[in-house]
């Protein structure tokens, strides 16, 4: 039981991460109809800027995160704009290996720039924790959770409210007809996947904050993102949200009564059982 | 696409190349049977790709999997059995691989576009994972086979498996079957409506690809000599042959082999000059064959109006 509670704490933890890393994935799929390969190498980029700026400045991680972001949506907006743009409407195969090819280059450039060996970022208050009961929270990934819903928060704020999220969300609903209301298709792409890039570097701060840095670190995660937008529902915040909470939590019991070393199983496991059982994610509404 | 009966002139040339490459092993020289066993190899697993992908529609980014399962059936004939025959090791990888691409294909190929590739890009890395932890296989740790002595034996079986990919290819682009994936690709429920049990051939499909991916798996693991799960379902095997079959043309009799010979030409170069960062310029050459040859190399000997066709079609699908 206690064990059962202190899964369940830590799957919650580490969903809210999952939660940012889906979103802005779920962002560029559902509204471009692209998967980004290179989102694990967004989220790479993300942490080295955070492990720069600790390293050189001893800014506090959480203190970066607007900053990657800013960094991130210059780079992601340029991507889209200059590049995949001029293959969008493709077939699949040629923005997925674009992506793919993108996500090399990067990868390879930090394996350059930083080398392969795994850095860390040690802040005063890594490592500390408090108990409530059996369960230990770090407070770091407490922080993380609380920071994770806040952008969620503002994400759906600017989708609903502000007058380029609502030319976004009308771009995804009817592409033409935005097009002919005035909306500038080719901009508006480069700007969702600015925010899609934007989010992977924010998510990227907070994986620092728990995990080991190296340049391979973001690929795992692309699958992750993949499932969390199965499990949740493709194109809307809630459902990045739910998604990665949930898929948190299925981590979390899978490593402890699976296995440590088969998280692509579980999660190939959980896919297959989401498409097969209920292809719309859980908070999805079905389409004609 | 290319079409379903391609270009006379590049099928003549790929022949013409097929053929100057089984006489490699007469120069006696190990490192160019090495590479010209490299290019057969990919060249077979972009063959086995393009069944799947270029001719259903179907993109796999798991096909690695396939090659993965020939090389531990090669890898355990002689572990176990001490089986060093490369025809058996054949047969049993292309056995194996079929099955398992018929018991899985069933569920996944109901998947579509996106969710087909990620689901396939899933079952590699799951089966990696999984393979990596039984113990019959080696495990973590891998397993060793010990090659013939006839090294050169491995050449002229990857040349023949090789050439029954593409002559398998050949066949099926002028057959019932591939006009039944060729309908498929271009509108799956108008196919179903005339007729074509979509699923069954669509698992047809995946069991072709899957066989040609395990023999040349079965072949690769008695020449490497030593098996584990980074080297069976490595990300080169599964990329290099899609972005092979890309270079050449997807859903060409031709292309994968034109790709195949292309692609490890500039991948060997820039291996031997710029070891450091030649997975970069890798990731560049991708960016630029996906940017600007779309419709690969062939598609440019069918393309009318000349270099104006050309440049007319960069851009098709911009917004």
């Amino acid at each position: 039981m206690e064990l059962f509670a202190q899964d369940l704490v830590n799957g919650i933890l580490a969903g809210g991460i999952f939660a940012v890393v889906a979103l802005g994935f779920s962002l560029v799929w559902g509204i471009m109809n692209i998967i980004n390969l290179a989102h694990g190498a967004f989220i790479m980029m993300g942490a080295y800027t955070s492990y720069v700026l600790f390293s050189t400045w001893h800014l506090d991680p959480f203190l970066s995160i607007p900053l990657a972001f800013v960094v991130l949506y210059v780079f992601g907006y340029c991507i889209q704009r200059f590049v995949i743009n001029y293959v969008v409407r493709a077939p699949l195969l040629t923005p997925f290996l674009l992506t793919f090819g993108l996500s090399l280059l990067i990868v390879n450039m930090a394996l350059f720039v930083f080398h392969g060996d795994t850095k860390g970022i040690t802040t005063q208050y890594s490592g500390s924790s408090f108990s409530i009961g059996p369960v230990t929270v770090a407070w770091t990934k407490l922080w993380t959770l609380v920071v994770a819903l806040a952008i969620t928060a503002v994400m759906q704020a600017f989708l609903t409210a502000s007058r380029t999220g609502r030319a976004i969300r009308a771009m995804a609903l009817d592409i033409d007809a935005a097009q002919l209301c005035g909306v500038r298709v080719s901009h508006l792409y480069a700007v969702v996947f600015g925010l899609g890039a934007g989010l992977a570097g924010a998510a990227g701060v907070l994986i620092s904050l728990s995990y080991s840095l190296q340049p391979s670190m973001g690929d795992p995660f692309v699958i992750t993102a993949f499932v969390c937008c199965v499990l949740g529902g493709l194109g809307t915040v809630q459902g990045a949200l739910v998604g990665g909470l949930v898929y948190g939590v299925l981590e979390a019991f899978g490593s402890q009564y699976i296995g440590t070393g088969l998280q692509d199983a579980v999660a190939l496991v959980v896919l297959l059982l989401v498409l097969i059982v209920r292809p719309r994610g859980i908070l999805g509404k079905a389409t004609a | 696409m290319g079409g379903i009966t391609g270009n006379v002139t590049a099928l003549r040339v790929t022949v013409t190349i097929l053929v100057l490459l089984a006489f490699v092993p007469l120069l006696h020289s190990g490192y160019y049977e090495n590479l010209g066993r490299g290019v057969l190899m990919f060249a077979t697993l972009s063959f086995g790709w393009n069944i799947l992908g270029g001719y259903t529609g179907y993109v796999s980014f798991g096909n690695v999997v396939f090659f993965g399962i020939g090389t531990y059936t090669s890898a355990a004939l002689w572990q176990h059995w001490h089986q060093q025959s490369i025809p058996l090791a054949i047969v049993c990888a292309m056995v194996v691989a079929v099955v398992f691409a018929i018991v899985l294909g069933t569920p996944i190929l109901r998947l579509r576009g996106h969710y087909f590739a990620i689901a396939t890009l899933g079952i590699a890395l799951a089966t990696e994972e999984i393979v990596a932890n039984i113990d019959w296989l080696g495990a973590g740790s891998g397993q060793a086979i010990r090659p013939l002595e006839a090294f050169s034996s491995y050449y002229v079986a990857m040349w023949i498996v090789c050439a029954a990919s593409m002559l398998a290819t050949y066949l099926i682009t002028h057959s019932k079957l591939g006009y039944a994936f060729v309908a498929i690709r271009e509108n799956e429920e108008a196919a179903a409506v005339l007729g074509v049990n979509a699923t069954r051939y669509k698992v047809i499909a995946w069991a072709i690809s899957a066989a040609m991916a395990a023999a040349a798996g079965a072949v690769f693991a008695g020449a490497n000599g030593f098996i584990d799960p980074p080297t069976a379902f490595a990300t080169d095997d599964n990329v290099f042959p899609i972005v092979m079959a890309l270079l050449g043309g997807v859903g060409t009799v031709a292309g994968p082999l034109i790709g195949a010979l292309i692609l490890t030409a500039i991948n060997e170069t820039l291996w031997s000059h710029f070891p450091q960062i030649h997975t970069l310029f890798f990731g560049a050459v991708i960016v630029l064959v996906v940017l600007f040859l779309p419709r690969g190399l062939l598609w440019l000997l069918n393309v009318r109006g000349g270099w104006r066709g050309v440049v007319a079609t960069f851009g098709a699908y911009r917004v």
